[in-house]
Parts: C-alpha cells; structure tokens; sequence
C-alpha cells in the first residue's frame, strides 16, 4: 500500500507517495536519480550503495524506503557537492584511487564517514574504515593512500 | 503482487497497538529481514505479511543505567552500543565486531535477539551476564533471561502482540577479575563467527575461584552456556587436571555440525588458554583484565583434505 514518505534528501525536503517497503536504494536511484548509489551485491556485503543515514553510513540495499520517514540521507552526490566531498575526490583523483570505478562512490562516503569522526586517522584506521566496501580493482592500497592525501590537504576542515 | 501494509509508528504505545491489532512482521535494521525477503535487482522484498518498522523509535533508540543494571534498547544498533561506556565490555566487543561499519549502523540488539542464529553474535556475552529481554504488548511488560527467550535454532518466547523493548544486564566486567572474548571470523569485517567464546572468573581473597562462566556461539543449535560445567570449577583453585576437567565437560554441551572438530578444538584452547593465564595472573598480582589470545593460537585443526 502506497504512503507519502517525507524525508531530507541531501539537505533538501523531499516526499514521495510509493510502496515504503521499496529499497531506498531503489527509490534513490529511480526516483531521485542519485546514480551514484551503485548496487553491488544487494545485501549489505560491499558497500557501493553506501550512504549517510542521520549522519552514519548505512547501506540502503538493506534498507526500506519507510525508514527513512522524517529522517536526513545524504548521498555521494551530497558529499561531493562539499568543499570535504571535492577534498576526497581531487585526491582519489591525485592518488590513482581509481580503476574501473564503480567502487567509488561508496568508498567517497565511507571515506567522508571516517575523515569526519577521525580527521587523523592511521593506516589500520583507515583500512578498518573502508572494510566494508570492496574493490575488485585496486588492492585497495592506492585508495588508502588517496584518504590519506585527503585527511593531510583537508587539515582543520575536517575538525570543523 | 499484493502490496502489504507498511506501518511507521511514531511512539512505542502506537507500535504495541499496532502489534496488538495485527500479526505484523516487525523490522528493525532490516539487515536479516531485507535479505530473507529480497528478490532480484530494482524489485521490492517480498513480504507476506504486513511490515511494522520500529527503527526510529525514540523509545526502544537509548542506553542508560537504572542502579547498576545496564538497559540497551532493542533498536540500538551495533554501533550505538559497541561505542557507550555505559554497555559491559563482553558486549561491546560482541557489538563492535558485528559485519562491518555500514552494518553496524543498522544491525539491532533486539534483532539479533530475535533473529535467534546460533551464529549471531550478541547471546554469547549476553547469555554470559545473566542478560534479560524486556518484553512489551498492550497487556504490559514481562522481563524473561534471554538464555530462555531463545528457545532454539530461529525460535523465541514472542507472544504475536509482544515486542522485545530492551535488554537488561545486571552484571558487567566490574563483577570479575579477568574477562575473555574471542571470535573466530574468516576475515575482520563481514565475517559470521565460526566459532566465539565469551569467559570471565572472579576468585574468593582465598586465591580460589568464586564465579566462573563461559558461553560458546556457533556450536550447536543455539547458544551454549551450562551452569553445571562452570561448577566443576567453582570453589577451587585452579589447576591443570581441574581445566582438563572443564574443557572435557564443556565439549560435552556443545554440538557443532559443520567443521566440528575445529569448533571443539577452538572450545578447548580457548578455555585451556583462559583460565591458565588467569590464574597465573592472579599469582602474579597482575590486575589487567582482559585476556587475550596470542598470535597464531587458533591454529586451524579441520581436518585435512585428500583428494585420493
Ligand atoms: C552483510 C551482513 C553481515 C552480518 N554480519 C553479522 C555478524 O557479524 N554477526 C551477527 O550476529 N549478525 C550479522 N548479520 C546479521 C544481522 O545483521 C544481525 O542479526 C542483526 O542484529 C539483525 O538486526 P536487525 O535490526 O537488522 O534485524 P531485522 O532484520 O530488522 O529483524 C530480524 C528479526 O528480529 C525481529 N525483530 C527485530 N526487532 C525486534 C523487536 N524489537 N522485537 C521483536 N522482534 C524483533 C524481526 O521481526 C526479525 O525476525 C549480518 C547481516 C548482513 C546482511
Ligand atoms: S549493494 Fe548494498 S552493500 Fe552491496
Ligand atoms: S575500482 Fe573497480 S571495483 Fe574498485
């Protein structure tokens, strides 16, 4: 049974009136157009459809669109949109993060996830941060490096 | 396809009357629900029943203490509770290695409760601390141990208008001397356990052990713990024929299906591991609380494979 669902979608108000047992990856997706929301696996193992859920990096595959009721996404498109999201991207960019890409977005959010709650974080930190997400390009160690270049260019900014 | 109902109360009263109207399928997280009910890419699960989600509720969504008994509310999701000081430490390390940061940002206690997997990775330490299920519905609240809540293998104590609100643990590492927590995962992130074992002792100013537990995951069709292993120690001073004894005792509760030999040997050496480094501790003075495994301890012993 169709319900209008209202929620913040990327620091704008949005409604839409669908089935609220919909994925919200779906409905991000088809309905919203953030194709930066990729879908990998559909159940919560590789991170390419990560997004911020009130602040914390969720995975929407495994979510319904009804959670989401009167509450803040923020998707990939959302972050790069912000001086931190183009810190990350010039330096996946810079850093050779990227191979086939289809990783990214989801690696950029769990990227911005972790700089946010720990503007310094060590190697393990930042290996323990991206765990979540899968690549089967990289090897992962030029995206490591690339989050890195983003904690040291981005500094302060990420304290802010 | 039929679509059901999607219910999204606002209060805990609101969900309870819903429950009591209706037979609904509560969702929490949604990360066993999601995946149970899935069907393929850009198609919406499949539900047969009417859905109620509770994630959001603010009542059932904190942690707070009440005297020394730690409540964590049934929505709180792995993160919250790996991250509060105020969750016994079994438990935060339990929490803080469910599946990896995105899931740990949906994944519920009460979920994970209910969702009832021998392979889940809370009962262990709540089983350990004597860990009780709040349980609510239109006709009141009634608290239940979650070693008894869970019945077996995806079976709970839930009446059909029943939720669980919260869980209560009434006991914490300040109750022991040394603690233990070890789960053994293929890999760091995403790994569903193989085998965990959550163990604490607490010895008598006699240098003899006073309290004693431990609880085993992914042994048998539910969680494994058995006040009448724990006893053989209780009472005495540790020695290594006595943890001969408990380790026997304690393969002797357990019944691991897959790969069994490597779950008992895991058993074994963590309780063999445990309980000599803590009372070698406890000679020593040494008051460090957690013990940990070493490296290269957990030696896979599955048995070999011959292709002849
Ligand atoms: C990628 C991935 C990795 C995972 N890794 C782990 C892991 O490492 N360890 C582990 O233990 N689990 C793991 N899981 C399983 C799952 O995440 C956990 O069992 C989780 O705690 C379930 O909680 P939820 O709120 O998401 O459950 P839901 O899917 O919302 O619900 C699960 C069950 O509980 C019932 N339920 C939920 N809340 C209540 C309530 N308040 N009252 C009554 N019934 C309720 C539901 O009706 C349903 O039957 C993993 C799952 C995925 C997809
Ligand atoms: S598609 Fe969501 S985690 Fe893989
Ligand atoms: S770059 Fe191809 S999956 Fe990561």
């Amino acid at each position: 049974m169709d319900k209008t669902i209202s929620f913040k979608l990327n620091g704008e108000a949005v409604s839409i009136t669908t089935d609220p047992l919909r994925r919200l990856l779906d409905v991000l997706r088809e309905d919203f157009k953030c194709h930066g929301v990729k879908e990998g696996c559909s159940e919560g193992e590789c991170g390419a459809c990560s997004v911020l859920l009130n602040g914390e990096m969720v995975t929407p595959c495994l979510i319904p669109l009804g959670a989401a009721d009167g509450q803040e996404v923020v998707t990939v498109e959302g972050i790069t949109a912000t001086e931190k999201g183009d810190i990350i991207v010039q330096a996946f960019a810079d850093g050779g993060a990227v191979q086939c890409g289809f990783c990214i977005p989801g690696m950029v959010v769990a990227a911005y996830y972790l700089l946010s709650r720990n503007p310094n974080p060590t190697e393990d930190e930042i290996r323990l941060g991206i765990s979540g997400n899968l690549c089967r390009c990289t090897g992962y160690d030029l995206i490591v490096e690339s989050i890195k270049l983003a904690a040291s260019r981005g500094g302060d900014i990420w304290k802010k | 396809m039929e679509k059901v109902m999607c219910y999204i109360p606002k209060t805990l009263n609101e969900a309870l009357e819903i429950r009591n109207k209706e037979d609904v399928i509560v969702l929490a997280g949604g990360s066993d629900l999601m995946v149970s009910h899935k069907r393929t890419i850009g198609l919406t699960p499949k539900f047969d029943k009417s859905v109620m989600i509770i994630r959001n509720l603010p009542e059932i969504r904190k942690i707070y203490m009440d005297g020394s008994e730690c409540h964590i509310g049934a929505a709180c999701t792995s993160r919250e509770i790996a991250e509060s000081p105020l969750v016994p430490w079994h438990v935060r390390q339990a929490a803080s290695r469910m599946g990896a940061i995105g899931l740990r940002n949906s994944a519920t206690i009460g979920g994970n409760i209910a969702n009832a997997s021998p392979k889940g990775d809370t009962p262990g330490p709540l089983y350990l601390l004597d860990a009780r299920v709040k349980i609510a519905s239109t006709d009141g609240v009634r608290e239940e141990l979650v070693s008894d809540f869970i019945i077996k293998f995806r079976t709970i104590d839930l009446k059909p208008n029943e939720m669980i609100t919260e869980v209560i643990l009434p006991l914490s590492e300040d109750d022991f001397d040394y603690v233990f927590w070890h789960k053994v995962g293929t890999r760091k992130a995403n790994a569903i356990s193989k085998v965990t074992l959550s163990q604490a002792v607490k010895f008598a100013s006699d240098g003899t052990v006073c309290d004693y537990r431990a609880s085993a995951t992914a042994t048998g069709s539910k969680t494994n713990r058995s006040r009448d292993v724990e006893n053989i120690i209780i009472g005495k001073r540790i020695a290594p024929e006595l943890i001969e004894e408990v380790i026997a005792a304690f393969d002797g509760i357990i019944s691991p299906r897959a790969m069994p030999e490597f779950r008992r040997e895991s058993c074994r050496r963590s309780i063999r591991r445990f309980l000599t480094e803590a009372e070698k501790r406890r000679i020593e003075g040494c008051r460090d609380k957690v013990i940990d495994t070493y490296d290269g301890y957990y030696v896979p012993c599955a048995p070999v494979c011959r292709l002849s």
